[in-house]
């Protein structure tokens, strides 16, 4: 009896409790973000993090991670707070979003993308060109023992194993990098295959997602794809290093992508902010690597009120300042500080029905 | 009071009925509506053409010799348009399709024949009924799973080498195991495929898994309206049992051909399960080990991402391809199962 006691007593608080917070969630700001996938780890450590920052208290933020062409069409349609997208925004996309004095687009972190193979037997550093990827991705080299891949890693020794390439099937920001990274490296994959956020590529095998393409490249001997390399890390793929602007064999480390990211700061301008980082000149620059990107509206009269005006404007500013911490530990870069500063100028503009949100 | 409550369950069963009807018409309205720039541009060379290049190619304009064309100093370039067509993926359907009938309809058909004419019915027939229909309940990204870490493997370093190496041994197959590239010097070249176990072969036998239950399912339901008569018929005339068999199958042939349309339509529409499988590759490569792309498949890799634009209309217009194969599939299916008269799961 008394234990029935107490479990009703248990009940009782218990569906108090919740009626609480329930109550509490009421008078909340609620807001959705929607976009990138390559991101989203970070987006959903931070805005669960953002609840316990200071001006985060009363907010909940939700992202979903829906894709980079999603997140555009989202903030495009008003339907979302702020939209996430990989590659930045193209021209057409700035003008159905009112031209670039009414949007705000800042890089939240970087992330590099890694050359991963599946090479049994093979120890030690395996080294890549652009060229030879390149090469490689347009069928021109099918074999792991091929002259070209020896010559360039001289104490290792390479199978006779067919390459099967690896690439993402799905439109994606991984997509944009790596083929603009190749076309910078060769004139023939600029003119044959192209880049964008999906290319038509004539050998191979696709995944969907990077955990499409690590599938491929785990089970298949001799394969090479390319992916996030967080999602190389956090799976223990084996990847190698690239060659560099500099002529320097880098391997891609959060380091490496942040100097490739304090090269392009220079070239921020207005609030659109944008650059490529792929090809960057530096010694330690990891050369294929991208920024991320927020956007919002300049003024957030899309929102319902000043508190949720507030709220976003505090999270972004919390998300590329103190969440950048957040970022190294998830293997994403962090923003160097010469972006940080252009980043919050960008962000200091944003108003709301005219007024500045502080 | 009794006459309004007739009135009211009427107008609610007349409503749903246009629903679901009105719901289909919308459908394939707004998927043509959607289609029309992609209609516009690459008109009825959409079926034939085995292009699929979303992005947008900036190249060296070459002049008939093949020399570059340098214009005020700067190389001159042009762009080429995105282009698109179905082929590929009407292609990687038809022949997926076809290797899961190859595999699905003997088993099937042998399983029904089983269920009805050898086993006890309640001790083995009502087990086995209940078995092959529970694997219609399993989810499709399960058996994607099992095809992508069990099955694809499997295929790859058991059942593809040898059948590679006969093909590639018998004169006049090598087409099946190979695939020709151009080479740097511009001939072309056959060169045997490399087995990854991602590839038609498959996509094709997880599908053909996936439609058993259904082909099963209605074809028992199918036997079973032949009539005790006719078996009998057959019996007393001196049939042997398996000469009955072959007559009862004879019988119901129409009601067996529209279970097989029933998983067709089914195999042609399977989306998850495939896409893990069958290599996700838009190419046009007649060898069974190749890695492919069905039109659920691409729907499936392509749409989240594809934007606004020629890109999501393409992708429309194979959504409306695939929606008017299924109805038509179905529309056979239905016409010789239940159009014959035959109470079949089918017409339940």
């Amino acid at each position: 009896m008394k234990r029935l006691m107490a479990i009703m007593a248990g009940v009782v608080v218990g569906v108090g409790l919740t009626a609480a917070s329930q109550a509490s969630a009421e008078s909340d700001v609620r807001l959705t973000g929607a976009g990138a996938t390559f991101p989203a780890p970070l987006y959903k450590k931070w805005v669960v993090d953002f609840e316990k920052a200071p001006g985060g208290q009363n907010a909940r933020i939700d992202y979903n991670s829906i894709g980079s062409g999603g997140g555009v069409k989202g903030i495009t349609d008003k339907t979302v707070a702020f939209g996430a997208s990989d590659a930045p925004l193209n021209k057409k996309e700035i003008a159905a979003l009112g031209g670039p004095e009414a949007i705000v687009q800042v890089p939240s972190c970087a992330g590099a993308v890694v050359p991963a193979f599946n090479l049994p037997g093979v120890t030690g550093e395996v080294k890549f060109t652009g060229e030879l990827m390149a090469k490689i991705f347009q069928g021109k080299i099918a074999k792991w023992n091929d002259p070209a891949i020896e010559h360039l890693n001289p104490g290792i020794k390479f199978p006779n194993l067919n390459i099967t390439p690896a690439w993402r099937s799905d439109g994606s920001g991984t997509n944009y990098v790596f083929t603009n990274y190749l076309a910078t490296q060769s004139e023939d994959f600029k003119s044959t295959i192209g880049t964008g956020k999906q290319v038509q590529w004539p050998t191979g095998q696709g995944g969907k997602g990077n955990e499409g393409v690590a599938a491929i490249v785990q089970q298949t001997p001799g394969a090479l794809g390319y992916i996030e390399v967080n999602y190389a890390n956090a799976n223990k793929i084996a990847y190698g290093s690239v060659k560099n602007r500099a002529g320097k064999f880098v391997k891609a480390t959060t380091d490496a992508v942040s100097a490739a990211g304090s090269a392009a700061a220079a070239h921020f301008k207005g609030t659109v902010l944008a650059a490529d980082l792929w090809n960057q000149p530096g010694e330690d620059a990891y050369p294929i690597a991208a920024f991320t990107y927020l956007i919002v509206y300049k003024d957030l009269n899309n929102l319902k009120s000043m508190d949720e005006a507030k709220a976003l404007t505090t999270f972004l500013h919390w998300a590329v300042t103190s969440g950048q911490s957040t970022a190294r530990e998830l293997d994403y870069a962090p923003l160097s500080p010469e972006v940080q500063k252009k980043v919050i100028e960008a962000l200091d503009t944003i108003t709301y029905q005219g007024k500045p949100v502080k | 009071m009794k006459r309004m409550g007739d009135a009211i369950l009427g107008a609610l069963a007349r409503g749903a009925a246009v629903t679901v009807v009105l719901m289909l018409a919308v459908l394939v309205g707004v998927l043509l509506v959607r289609s029309i720039p992609s209609l516009r541009v690459f008109g009825p060379g959409f079926f034939v053409s085995s292009a699929w290049r979303p992005n947008e190619i900036e190249r060296p304009v070459k002049d008939a010799s093949g020399k570059v064309v340098i214009e005020d100093g700067e190389v001159k370039t042009e762009t080429v348009p995105p282009e698109f067509g179905a082929l590929p993926v009407i292609y990687g359907t038809a022949v997926t399709s076809v290797i899961a009938l190859l595999f699905a309809v003997p088993l099937s058909l042998g399983t029904a024949l089983f269920i009805v004419r050898v086993a006890p019915r309640l001790r083995v027939a009502a087990p086995v009924s209940f078995l092959v229909e529970f694997l219609a309940s399993i989810p499709s990204i399960a058996y994607g799973i099992w095809g992508l870490f069990v099955l694809a493997p499997f295929l790859r370093d058991y059942v593809e080498p040898p059948l590679s190496r006969l093909f590639m041994a018998v004169p006049g197959l090598g087409w099946l195991a190979s695939e020709t590239i151009r080479s740097a010097g511009g001939q072309t070249i056959a060169k045997p495929l490399p087995l990854t176990g991602r590839d038609l072969l498959c996509g094709g036998l997880i599908l053909g898994i996936m439609i058993l239950p259904i082909i099963t399912a209605v074809s028992r339901d199918v036997l079973r309206t032949v009539p005790r008569g006719q078996i009998e018929g057959t019996l007393a005339l001196g049939a042997t049992w398996w000469q009955s068999c072959v007559a009862m199958l004879r019988y119901s042939r129409a009601g067996l051909f529209g279970a097989i349309m029933l998983g067709l339509a089914r195999a042609a529409g399977e989306t998850m399960a495939v896409a893990m499988v069958i290599g996700n590759n838009n190419q046009l490569v007649p060898s069974p080990f190749a890695p492919a792309q069905t039109m659920s498949s691409l729907l499936a890799n392509e749409f989240a991402e594809a934007g606004r634009g020629l890109h999501t209309s393409a992708l429309l217009e194979v959504a409306l391809i695939l929606l008017v194969m299924s109805l038509v599939f179905n529309i056979i299916a239905r016409w010789l199962v239940v159009g014959k008269g035959a109470r079949t799961a089918a017409s339940a």
